[in-house]
Order: C-alpha cells, then structure tokens, then sequence
C-alpha cells in the first residue's frame, strides 16, 4: 500500500474536498511507476510517443512527469490515498487511483486543484446506473456531459455564462478533456478496440459545462435531487446539445414548446426508449421568464412531459425494436404519446449568458444520469 | 538529447477478460440454445442459424430466450435457465 501525505491544499480546495457522502476508502491499491522515458522535450516529442502507443486524442499534451503530477495532487487531494482504486472502468477494467488521474488530468492541460472534480467525475462514470460499458461500447456518439455544480464553480475557474460549451475558458476545456483521457486510456474506449461509435461527435474531445447558479430563479439543481453538497458533479451520457430559440415570447409556453419539439424528434435514441432522460439547460433569460410567471423547474417538467409528444403510430411506425413502459404500450395509435415516460426523466438547469438560447441534451437511452457531492 | 521520465496514462488491469468455454467437439446430441439480444433481426437470424446446426448435426434446438435490452447485461435469471437448459448458446448480432 503506498499512502503519502502531503502539503495542505489551498482552504478552498480543502474546502471543497471535505464533504459529507464521501465513500470509506477501499483496500484495492493500484500504485503505478513513472518509468516511460520521453527523448527530447518538444512538444512535438510527448505526441509521437503517444501516437506511437495509441494513446491521447490528437491534441497536444503536457507531458506527466513526475512533478507535475505530484503538484496535482498536492493541490485537489492533500492527505488522500494516492494509490486508493476508486473505480473500475469498463471495458478495459482499468483501475482508476487519484494517481492515475492526476497523470491524465496533467496530460489533458487542467490547472492545478480541479482533481477533486475529475475524481468525482469519474465515480460517477463508474456507477452501475450509467452504465458505461454500454456508452462506450455502442455505436451511437454518445459522450458524457460532466456538469459542475456550486461553489466548486466560482473557487475553480469554471464558465457557468457566456459560451459556457464552447472554448475560451481551461477550467471547462481541460476538465473535460481530461474526463476523454480518462476513458480513452483507463477505460479503453479508444475509438474500434473499445469504442465502436459510427461517427463519433465533437463532445467527445471535452464536453464540460458548470451551472449558472447566479442567473438561476431556482435551487440548484443538486440540491433538487437531494444533495445538499456545497459542491457537486452530474454525469449525463447524451448527444450533442439540440439548441432551440425563442426571441420574442414573453410567457413559458412557446419558449417550451420549442424545447419539447426537438424532444420529440423521431431521430433521438431516446424516441424509442420510454425511460430515456432529457437535459434541459436553459439560458437565464428564457429561465428568468419562465420563473416570472411563477413557474418552479418541476413545473418546466411537468410541461415538457405533456408537450413532448407524437402520436403513438409515429413511433410504431418509425421502430420496430422499441423499450417502453407497458402503459405506453396500451395507448391508441392516435394518443399523444409522450417521448419519455415520467417528468423525473426530464432534468432542468440553468447555465449560459445574455442571449434567447437554450438547447436540449438527449441521453444515449440506456443510462442514468448521476450527481455525486465533489470529494477527491 | 534530453530525457525525461514521464507516467503512462493508462495504469493498471483490474482483472483479466473471460475467455469463452471451450466448444464441445461434437455437436450431435447437444442441445442448442438461442439468446436474442434485442438487435433488429437477431432472434430471425440466430434461430435460422441455430435451426441449421441442428440440422446438419443432430444436435436440438431446445429454446431461444431473451434479454430486456440489447445495452445491458443479461439478467442472471436468463442466464440460470440457458445454463440449465442447454449446452451452447448462439447470440451476438449487432447493428
């Protein structure tokens, strides 16, 4: 068993990683070696030898040397087990340590202190109810969506406003590359061997988002599912975002009619599974208008659910191997039949900046997603 | 030229695949199962298939079963009864 103690953290990372719902560490250790030698130190040098193993993304990449690695976790896991496994991730069955993470949360460019974030995000990867042997296997692009929640946001440099999916911001691109890394290398979804998706999508490089509590008319959503954490990492294995617009309603209805429209596409994975959850991120202005004709997130979902809908003989026409619920089955071919079969399967937050925006994140079908409390 | 001693990305196996049991040498007598795994045309396919090898083999095709969804596991009650009912399975189609 290899356990190191180290340097105190910064207090709010400290702060961040002594949370409540944190599991007992385990006897399972995994200590791993620094012993590859990198020739040369060009930036050119660390993609070579990476392309040569199969390894990386493509992209450039800081070569994890040992220094590096060890400030890593000096800042986001002072006095952990280092050498802890804290899952197992299929299909490889690589076993994940705070180590290995920090090894590719180094490669993936992370500033140092978002370690408790990726440890997080990974537990939450290796949640039976994911099911992530399924999202790396299939050949639909899925990709998990790692969104983080609370002060977590603010205290590491995470883009909860303007362009909160898109570049600009390192906390949100290397934390989600990192999470690719992570299973390219330790999971093994490497794109034919492990990962047999037909096309892939862009999110599969880094696909990062934080909420905009600020903006946000509700509680958070962390706190809507029960976790009262001051922090906290959801998972959503899901598709691209679907944006929808709306530059003119004043009241929810139509802005949400347009969400349930792209919710109702025949083309998603989840049109043919009734259990299959929606991510509905909205921009605070659609957000703010809702709220101020008194709508709560569960009223959002409540509304999606009944609007989201197709008359039953268009999904029965459209698939001929379909998972439903047997209520779902028993509707009339005429009956509006709704694109998932429970308002729960709807989830509701709030992330973006100015702007008539917001966008619905289908789920790969067979998986749910997973908030945890952030702890390294 | 300068080195430096990096870590590899990919750390450790937490256990080794499983490895399918060795086909029967002779198929005469056995009795095959079917195990739709939900993919479009899987159970058509497989029982065709399986129909055929009995045929040829005298071997018997004793039952095609299936699991709740083509991206999870089989649940252990499907797999107890195709343990208890037949000697091989056919299954694995995909998209």
């Amino acid at each position: 068993m290899t356990r190191t103690t180290r340097a105190k953290a910064p207090a709010e990372v400290e702060a961040l990683c002594d949370l409540p719902g944190a599991p007992e560490p385990t006897d399972l250790q995994a200590p791993i070696p620094a012993d590859i030698e990198l020739d040369g130190e060009t930036p050119e040098a660390i993609l070579e030898l990476f392309a040569k193993r199969g390894w990386g993304d493509g992209l450039p990449l800081i070569p994890p040397t040992p220094e590096r690695v060890e400030a890593m976790l000096a800042a986001g896991c002072a006095d952990r087990d280092t050498d802890e496994v804290i899952a197992t991730l299929p299909p490889r069955n690589g076993l994940a340590t705070r180590r290995l993470l920090a090894v590719n949360a180094v490669l993936a460019g992370c500033p140092n202190g978002l370690l408790p974030v990726l440890v997080t995000a990974v537990r939450a990867l290796a949640r039976g109810e994911l099911n992530l042997r399924g999202v790396n296997a299939t050949t639909h692009p899925v990709a998990p969506l790692t969104i983080v929640h609370g002060d977590a946001v603010d205290a590491l440099g995470f883009n909860a406003a303007l362009g909160t999916f898109g570049p600009g911001c390192r906390a949100n691109a290397t934390l989600g590359r990192a999470v690719r890394l992570v299973l390219l290398h330790v999971a093994g979804a490497q794109p034919g061997p492990g990962d047999a998706s037909t096309q892939g999508q862009p999110s599969k490089y880094a696909y990062c988002i934080a909420e905009n509590q600020h903006e946000s008319p509700w509680e958070s959503y962390p706190r809507s599912r029960g976790i009262a954490a001051p922090s906290a990492v959801t998972i959503h294995c899901g598709e691209n975002p679907h944006n929808f617009h709306d530059m003119e309603s004043d009241v929810p209805g139509p802005i949400l009619d347009k969400a349930a429209s792209v919710m109702a596409t025949l083309g998603s994975n989840n049109a043919p599974v009734s259990s299959a959850e929606f991510f509905v991120v909205l921009g605070p202005e659609h957000a703010a208008t809702i709220a101020a004709a008194g709508w709560t997130r569960r009223d959002v979902q409540s509304f999606l659910f009944e609007r989201a809908r197709r008359p039953a003989r268009e999904f029965r026409q459209a698939f001929e191997v379909v998972q439903v619920r047997p209520w779902i089955t028993a509707l009339g071919d005429d009956d509006a039949m709704p694109v998932t079969d429970h308002p729960d399967n709807i989830h509701v937050l709030v992330a973006g900046g100015p702007g008539k925006h917001s966008c619905v994140i289908p789920s790969w079908g067979m998986t749910r997603s997973v908030t945890l409390p952030i702890e390294p | 030229m300068t080195t430096q001693r990096i870590y590899s990305p990919e750390g450790l196996i937490g256990s080794a695949g499983r490895s399918l049991a060795a086909s029967p040498e002779l198929l005469s007598g056995r009795r095959i199962a079917v195990l739709d795994n939900g993919k479009p045309g899987a159970a058509f396919l497989l029982s065709e298939l399986a129909a055929r090898l009995a045929e040829r083999t005298s071997a018997r095709l004793v039952g095609v079963f299936a699991k709740g969804s083509a991206a999870m596991p089989c649940e252990d009650d499907v797999l107890d009864e195709i343990i208890e009912t037949a000697d091989l399975v056919l299954t694995g189609t995909a998209d």
